[in-house]
């Protein structure tokens, strides 16, 4: 039996069982009369044999792999193919049960072929540095679609040990430390990756590279609402669970796309409205899903957003909306606000905004006369030049009616990764140490050198652009990247390319070749979120455990480990026994996860703060002060200002860039999911149909988008919830990457590009190409 | 379990003897569940708002008439019986009704969990030998070309293989409403419903679209909520890496 399950495994024959059924898959045509007559003599035997490979499933109690969530989820397990055959939630106050497409049946990317196994060594003959596939120099590409081509990449890779790879690249590190010192290295670690690893990969950076300059996503997703979060109630958490909803009397809902982008919160959302309890108000540039459910639904202008909330501001004031004790009692600087606001009558908010005054007033009366208000925001509130000023007005709007700090209210920006909260509380930002402990402190920088035992630097180091920056300009020779896929996600791609070939040494670790790691010196391979263990932190501040469902594939090491590995070659011993030792050591550093423990984080896992570990944690955080130098709130004003890079003649769009539902990021994960990328195969650019009709397209033809930093071409997709004048792509495709387009201009305070606008022209593709991107 | 309103006292009855206490508002069934008890069911699920259209639950309560646990409120004083011969010739010819025109192939469908019917099948001892397999996975437009069961199939009970992740035997639905509420009540996507009269009633997506070209977002709480193998999991039968958005993979059945 096993010879003739042997021979039909090798020809590419695929046999299951179905109940008394045998199915047979022969994708490549290689079945032959002869084995098919040795299937019908062995039909009984080969039922049986499959039975007893097949039948029983182990199930492992973890939680999803993609968005900010964090879902609780039970995999199961067929453990002798070493494959999830599918995924249910489990009952947690986080999702009670349900999932999204990406969480239910997006786990199979983890089983890809294209899993790397072995460490890669770039060969000699394949410098001076550079993209290695056509698509990644910026060239037309020959065939549509697909991820980085394997056979294009590996040849200018040799296969090594993981003795000569980790020598290699710690070797290299010290030289350039030595040589240029500390500030010549960098390090991005991940929010996909585990509070222990992330804890860990800071350490190294600051310990053992001797810099401050480590980042990570984040600073791309929040990193302007963390900074006037910090500013103005001193903590850059949410203060309630998005759960809580259902006792708000109006959910507003801010420059999210939440039914796509945090799929399973918006069930909760949608679920409040619709209880007859929670009046929602969405604002957004787009008509997406959740407006249908709205009881007002504000299409404002791209980017105007503090024009509108300073007039909601104003509303309230004019009309005694205000909650006057708690404005006295819990905050200060409401004067310097209310003189701001003064000048943003709903008349003019109206013409920045594109809106009715009316409709302006309604809302803000409507968010005014709610005893219990909680304000949910997403990437279009944080990524503009101006983000920081964004979240400042949303807060300012929660301050101002009193609606922090008690059940049913609340600011919850919705946090993108699985693990961005906790990347964040572990350190991965430059100007902090766990839990944001200031870096520029020296009674705090005293506490980590005692126990990393090391001097640290005391300068905060740079953000994810600003070090990309630095590659460029040659002051950063040297980076260590786990996790991360900047050639996508940054902005400005062609920037970022330059940036990436111009770096003395580069490690990644990943666990599929990125179009980042065309540009490395060595590549690691790593275990994939299923294949460890390790805690990781959602949205609501919600510690939980990640469990191993799937061994590793050959030679990929977990991540923490390599790390260790790294810092003890560089001469910095890093030992660990477990996941749960680092998180000891992590936990007694960061007093807001004081207490908690892998054991004690149990199935559902714990909110931080956690000050009894035998109750959930603190769901709703400053009732009484807010961690501030005063403990009150700060109204920090803001005045509107455009963005960056507005329309003109020459460039008359506005792109917006996103994700789309079924896909994650750069794709590197969901475009290996089969059924993800079987719903959503490749990019479109969602455009209004009046737009579509005077450019002369039908929906599906092929477009050519081009910014004044590069170009891209793809199918126009028609889109009723569009503005007139306004374009979106998202960020998941290769062959038409939305980041060939971005601007790389930041937030002066967050440090966060403006993804969310730029002026971009569109015409019809003139040639029959393909989806492709067009270097500069 | 409904919430207990502060102030009201609690209600106290028995089931099968056995005590319990719950709060006003809290259904039969629920009571059953806080003394551990099990009462077969089909069209609930302690997540959904229950309708009681399986019947499944029926107990005795001292009334002429049969209850069914999942919607009828507890009341202070009522003596439950959950198990008789009375209760165990109408389960037994419900569960029998519900099998007499379901496909037997659906049963060996991949799904989150397992065929709820035909395990309850079992269970009751219900009779169902009289049917056959039908052995038609249906053709490509999704017809089911061979009648189950000697009972007529057609009227639109199809197959509908249009969405990726999730396969559709109208055939061997119930009309247990539980997809319905999962997707409107749980995940308020609102795509479901039902369309249709008689023995013509179907669940529908949307204004009856097949449910791939519906705006259905794939979420799953369709699968993961149905009791029977009307609605089950694509994604299992093809592995990763191959065949990706080809659609239905050409499995033979030997």
């Amino acid at each position: 039996m096993t010879t003739l399950l042997g021979e039909l495994k090798k020809r590419g024959v695929k046999v299951r069982r179905r109940g008394e059924r045998l199915l047979l898959s022969d994708l490549h045509g290689a079945m032959t009369p002869e084995l098919r007559a040795a299937i019908g003599a062995h039909r009984e035997e080969l039922l049986a044999t499959l039975d007893a490979a097949g039948s029983t499933l182990e199930s492992v109690d973890s939680v999803c792999p993609y968005c900010g969530v964090g879902c609780a989820i039970r995999y199961f397990v067929d453990e002798p193919e070493n494959r999830i055959r599918y995924a249910d939630g489990r009952e947690s106050p986080v999702n009670h049960e349900r999932l999204c497409v990406k969480g239910r049946f997006g786990f199979d990317y983890t089983s890809h072929p294209e899993r790397l196994s072995t460490p890669l060594i770039r060969k000699s003959s394949s410098y001076p540095k550079g993209p290695l596939s056509t698509e990644v120099r910026g060239e037309r590409r020959r065939r549509p679609g697909g991820l980085v081509d394997y056979e294009e990449v590996l040849p200018h890779f040799r296969e090594a040990t993981w003795e000569e790879a980790l020598d290699l690249s710690a070797a290299r590190l010290v030289e350039i430390r030595d040589r240029d010192g500390s500030g010549a290295l960098a390090g991005f670690g991940s929010a996909k990756c585990s509070n222990e690893e992330a804890y860990l990969f800071q350490k190294l950076v600051r310990a053992a590279f001797g810099t401050n300059n480590i980042d990570h996503c984040t600073r791309l997703c929040h990193a302007s609402s963390v900074a006037a979060l910090l500013e103005t109630i001193g903590s850059g958490a949410v203060t309630n669970v998005f759960g809580d909803v259902r006792n708000a009397d109006v959910a507003l809902v801010a420059g999210s796309n939440t039914t796509e982008n945090h799929p399973v919160a918006a069930t909760f959302i949608k679920q409040a409205r619709k209880s007859g309890r929670t009046k929602l108000i969405v604002v957004e540039p787009r008509r997406i899903e959740m407006a249908d459910h709205a009881d007002y639904f504000l299409q404002i202008n791209p980017g105007t957003d503090v024009a509108l909330y300073n007039s909601w501001m104003h509303v309230l004031i004019e009309e005694g909306l205000i909650d006057e004790a708690y404005i006295s009692e819990r905050t200060e600087g409401f004067d310097e606000l209310a003189a701001v606001v003064q000048g943003y009558p709903p008349d003019v908010a109206a013409g920045i905004c594109g809106l009715e005054p009316d409709l302006i007033r309604e809302a803000a009366r409507t968010f005014g006369e709610a005893s219990r208000a909680m304000i949910f925001w997403g990437m279009g509130i944080s990524q503009h030049t101006h983000g920081t000023d964004n979240a400042r007005c949303l807060i300012s709007l929660a301050l101002m009616t009193g609606n922090i700090g008690r059940e049913g209210t609340g600011l919850h920006p919705l946090r993108g990764q699985n693990n961005v909260q906790g990347a964040s509380d572990a350190g991965l930002i430059p100007m902090v140490y766990p839990d944001y402990q200031s870096v520029a402190d020296p009674s705090v920088r005293e506490k980590f050198e005692r126990a990393w035992g090391v001097e640290l630097d005391p300068n905060p180091g740079l953000t994810v652009v600003e070090i990309v920056g630095g590659a460029l300009d040659g002051v950063i020779k040297g980076m260590y990247m786990m996790g991360e896929n900047p050639f996508l996600s940054d902005p400005n791609v062609n920037k970022v390319r330059k940036a990436l070939s111009n770096l003395e040494f580069l490690v990644v670790q990943d666990i599929f070749l990125t179009e980042t790691a065309e540009f490395a010196d060595v590549i690691l391979p790593a275990t994939s979120f299923f294949e460890k263990n390790g805690t990781y932190t959602n949205s609501d501040r919600r510690v939980q455990v990640g469990r191993k469902v799937l061994q590793p594939p050959g030679g990929a090491r977990l991540d923490w480990e390599i790390t260790c590995e790294i810092g003890t070659r560089m001469g910095y011993p890093m030992a660990y026994d477990s996941p749960e030792q680092v998180f000891s050591e992590f936990t007694a550093l960061a007093p807001s996860y004081a207490g908690l423990t892998h054991d004690n984080l149990g199935l559902t896992g714990k909110l931080w703060p956690c000050p009894d570990p035998s109750e959930d944690g603190i769901q709703v955080l400053f009732g009484d002060r807010f961690p501030t130098p005063t403990g009150r709130g700060k109204f920090v004003p803001a005045e509107f200002a455009s963005a960056k890079e507005l329309p003109d003649e020459e460039y008359p769009f506005v792109l917006n860039t996103g994700r789309k539902l079924e896909h994650w990021h750069t794709g590197t994960m969901t475009r290996r999911s089969r059924a993800l990328h079987a719903i959503r195969p490749g990019p479109t650019v969602d455009m209004h149909p009046a737009d579509l009709e005077a450019l002369g397209v039908e929906d599906g033809e092929l477009v050519e988008v081009a910014s004044r930093r590069g170009s891209i071409v793809l199918p126009a997709a028609r889109s009723d919830g569009m503005l007139r004048g306004a374009v979106f792509i998202p960020f998941h495709f290769r062959e038409a990457a939305a980041n060939l387009l971005t601007i790389d201009a930041l937030d002066p305070a967050g440090k966060i590009p403006e993804y969310k606008f730029c002026a971009v022209r569109v015409s019809p593709a003139s040639s029959s190409g393909a989806v492709s991107g067009e270097g500069v | 379990m409904t919430k207990r309103r502060s102030g009201e006292p609690m209600i106290s009855l028995t089931i099968d003897g056995r005590a319990v206490e719950v709060p006003p508002g809290a259904t039969i069934w629920d009571a059953a569940r806080l003394l551990g008890m099990d009462l077969p069911v089909l069209c609930h699920d302690p997540r959904l708002e229950p309708v009681g259209v399986c019947r499944l639950c029926l107990v005795e309560v001292g009334e002429p008439k049969l209850t069914a646990a999942c919607v009828r409120a507890a009341e202070d004083g009522m003596e439950v019986r959950t198990s008789s011969g009375r209760l165990e010739v109408c389960r037994r010819g419900l569960v029998e009704l519900l099998l007499s025109d379901y496909p037997v192939d659906a049963s060996d469908r991949p799904k989150t969990g397992s065929d709820a019917l035909v395990a309850l099948a079992a269970e009751l001892g219900a009779d169902w030998s009289a049917r056959r397999r039908s052995g038609d996975p249906g053709d490509a437009t999704g017809s089911r070309t061979e009648p189950a069961g000697g009972i007529p199939a057609g009227d639109g009970r199809a197959l509908d293989h249009t969405s990726k992740v999730i396969l559709v035997d109208h055939q061997a639905c119930i009309l247990c409403d539980r997809c319905i509420r999962g997707c409107d009540d749980l995940q308020v996507n609102e795509v479901m419903g039902r369309t249709g009269k008689g023995y013509r009633t179907r669940i529908a997506f949307d204004l009856d679209m097949p449910m791939g070209e519906s705006t259905c977002v794939s979420c799953g709480e369709c699968e993961k909520v149905c009791p029977t193998g009307a609605l089950s999991l694509r994604a299992w039968e093809e592995p990763p890496g191959e065949a990706a958005g080809s659609g239905d993979v050409g499995w033979e059945v030997l």
